[in-house]
């Protein structure tokens, strides 16, 4: 099994490289780093799931240019139920534009259905609690902007904290298997019961995580303290 | 740099009654035992928001900046102009914000808003310059470094990079970390001096740590090639696509040893042989950086190494005490940091003999008023700790059981991790193997400095009952 990371020099901040770093060490999964001025290998090569991290907000200028031509395949391989996985501001690399702090919009790659903001002195950050199906899902946001646009159900529902925006219940966008969410960091390590559902979506049968125990432990210690109700959520 | 403008009509009026309320409030705070606080400037700024654009200049201000080395830099500068007898204003008991910033402007006017020093060393944070620099205009900024911090506060260091360009008047001259090429790129118009370390014995040529914030050229994207890497991002670059390249050192410290404790520091005008303060590589820079300052000041190396006598890099952040078998350490590891952490870890793994920690560093703040943001344990480099001579680590606090599965992950053996809620339990966990060394790893918040005392005491009781 092959995971594609795209431009890891540029898309790693907040330790998000470590939810791929758990998944590959959990299934000995073989790791592709495909740089900025590389091709990127899913058009043409059997990739199970390609992951793209958060960025700077040049980075997601470059990130944009450099994915552009690849745009296309990434369609058909979302159209064929391909797997792939977009956390923190990289989501907005898929929407259609971002709006500058001066009104100015930045043209992004429209695949998604979303435009978002860019307020580089109004920086958001709260904690998450939203569900994935039967599953709970916590989490972190740290960011410079929201989202807007009709994403249906989202990736995620928000129990807790904003979703897509502070207004809306959907978190992230989902497009069959194209996952994107704006929670950052290890969400696949915070997560082990989402990360064993996206091994399976990988097509690994009856998935077993790396220090599962452990981390089911830290799961369900964060679960109960994000349910808490007089736990505040925004930073 | 220039005078300050003069406040007219109604807004003269309303500067001087800030300005005379804040003068009043300092006697009030110190009779109420409330000195080094904000409150003078921050009273100032709610009478008169303007107020840091109106009050009086020093003759010569030098600002400090950066992530990391801000405090050490600007002590030794106030020590070493102390040593120099040169009447100078500083923050260094008060805070690096602008109404801190304010409040020492407020101490070094008289009550006619005349200027009472010569000159003024300010350190600023890094995140407030936007509040601070366009009013405090200074002749001489210093940037020790810049790395990530708090992912809440700052992002990522291009963005502070962006604040501090977008910020920065065009006169001011900057006096950067030639090493570190996100630093060396701030303002790229004003005039500028780099400060450096040569290549030392302990450098690589890749980068070892989770963390390296500038992969690729600031210019062209495209892949940069290190002649040598001494952490993360620090290190001599170039970019193999473009030519683009670290900036040659106006001030560079070389042939470092810390078994002599000795560094040459060399430029246009010369060189001196100073003694180092201490062998940590950080506190290497930030000798280097003051010695580059009084450079910029004028000072010949003879005058600045006669400064520099008996000078000494405080060390509030580390306390070891002998106890029983065992030597107890206090160690700051600056929470939600991870490039501090993982500086700490990497020293301490590379500490002689035996080692025992207990691993304290949650935010006790944030976990009362929210939940500590935990990403930062996968940029820091638990790795560092995956060694044999720590044989034994306690993760304790809100956090411990994060603390516990990221140490497996950098590959400690489950055997070697004991993970404890209550932090003053942890003590009880401890080995106390003769001759071996107790880490107590704590975070910057108050009420961790509290609990990590508390923690102290109670190994330093243990290990001394121990043996008896």
């Amino acid at each position: 099994m092959t995971i594609e990371i795209l431009y890891p020099e540029l898309c790693n901040l907040y330790g998000d490289l470590s939810n791929i770093e758990y998944l590959a060490r959990s299934t000995q999964a073989e790791v592709i780093s495909t740089s900025l001025k590389e091709t990127p290998r899913f058009p043409t090569q059997d990739v199970a799931l390609v992951y793209m991290g958060t960025t700077t907000e040049r980075g997601q200028e470059l990130v944009r240019d450099a994915f552009a031509p690849h745009l296309e395949a990434l369609r058909r391989r979302t159209d064929a139920g391909g797997v792939t996985l977009v956390t923190g501001n990289a989501m907005e690399i898929f929407g259609e534009y971002i709006e500058l702090d001066g009104g100015e919009r930045l043209p992004m790659l429209g695949f998604l259905p979303i435009h978002s903001t860019r307020r580089l002195l109004k920086r958001y950050n709260s904690l998450y609690l939203g569900q994935f199906g039967d599953l709970k899902i916590v989490g972190y946001k740290s960011q410079f902007g929201h989202s807007w646009g009709d994403v249906g159900e989202g990736l995620f529902t928000t129990l807790r904290g904003a979703g897509l925006n502070p207004d809306v219940k959907p978190e992230g966008v989902r497009i069959r298997n194209f996952m994107a969410t704006y929670l950052i960091g290890p969400l696949t390590v915070l997560n082990p019961l989402f990360a064993k559902e996206l091994l399976r979506l990988m097509g690994v049968t009856d998935p077993k995580l790396l220090f599962e125990e452990e981390a089911m432990d830290a799961y369900r210690a964060r679960l109960e303290e994000y349910s808490d109700p007089k736990r505040h959520f925004t930073y | 740099m220039g005078t300050k403008e003069k406040p007219r009509g109604f807004t003269r009026v309303r500067f001087m009654l800030a300005l005379w309320a804040a003068k009043l409030s300092v006697p009030v705070l110190k009779l109420t035992r409330h000195n080094g606080t904000n409150f003078p400037g921050e009273l100032a700024m709610k009478i008169c928001p303007d107020f840091l654009r109106y009050v009086a200049r020093p003759g010569k201000i030098i600002t400090v900046t950066g992530t990391d080395g801000k405090t050490s830099v600007v002590n030794l500068l106030c020590d070493m102009l102390d040593n120099a007898g040169q009447k100078v204003l500083s923050n260094r008991l008060g805070s690096n914000v602008n109404s801190g910033v304010a409040t020492s402007l407020i101490t070094g006017c008289t009550v006619f808003n005349r200027a009472r020093f010569p000159l003024a060393v300010l350190e600023v944070d890094e995140r407030s310059s936007g509040k601070i620099y366009p009013w405090v205009m200074p002749d001489l900024t210093v940037i020790t470094n810049l790395f990530r911090d708090s992912i809440m506060r700052n992002g990522h260091p291009e963005y502070i990079a962006g604040v501090l360009t977008d910020n920065m008047p065009p006169e001011t001259k900057l006096l950067l970390n030639g090493d570190d090429l996100i630093c060396a790129g701030v303002a790229p118009s004003n005039d500028r001096s780099y400060f450096g370390l040569e290549r030392m014995a302990t450098d690589g040529t890749a980068c070892l740590n989770r963390i390296n914030d500038l992969r690729i050229c600031p210019h062209c994207a495209g892949k940069l090639r290190y002649e040598f890497v001494r952490y993360h991002h620090i290190g001599r670059a170039m970019c193999l696509d473009c030519g683009f390249r670290s900036p040659d050192c106006d001030y560079s410290g070389g042939d470092v040893d810390t078994a002599a404790m000795t560094m040459t520091v060399r430029d246009a005008g010369g060189e001196g042989t100073y003694r180092l303060l201490s062998d940590s590589v950080f506190n290497i820079y930030n000798e280097l950086t003051a010695i580059a300052v009084f450079r910029e000041l004028g000072y010949d190396h003879p005058a600045i190494l006669k400064l520099m006598d008996g000078l000494k890099i405080a060390e509030s952040r580390y306390r070891a005490d002998r106890a029983g078998q065992v030597e107890v350490v206090m160690h700051l590891a600056k929470d939600r940091n991870a490039l501090a952490c993982s500086r700490v870890f990497d020293y301490v793994a590379s500490c002689p003999g035996e080692k025992e920690l207990i691993l304290m560093m949650n935010n006790l703040n944030d976990d009362k008023n929210w939940s500590e943001n935990t990403c930062w344990l996968y940029d820091c480099d638990f790795e560092f700790l995956n060694t044999p001579s720590v044989t034994h680590i306690i993760v304790t606090g809100p956090r411990a059981k994060d603390y516990r599965l990221r140490l497996l992950m950098a590959g400690v053996p489950a055997e070697r991790i004991d993970c404890v809620r209550e932090e003053l339990m942890s003590v009880d966990k401890l080995r106390l193997v003769p001759d071996s060394h107790i880490y107590i790893l704590y975070g910057t918040d108050t009420m961790n400095l509290k609990l990590a005392a508390q923690v102290r005491e109670a190994a330093i009781r243990k290990a001394e009952e121990a043996v008896k």
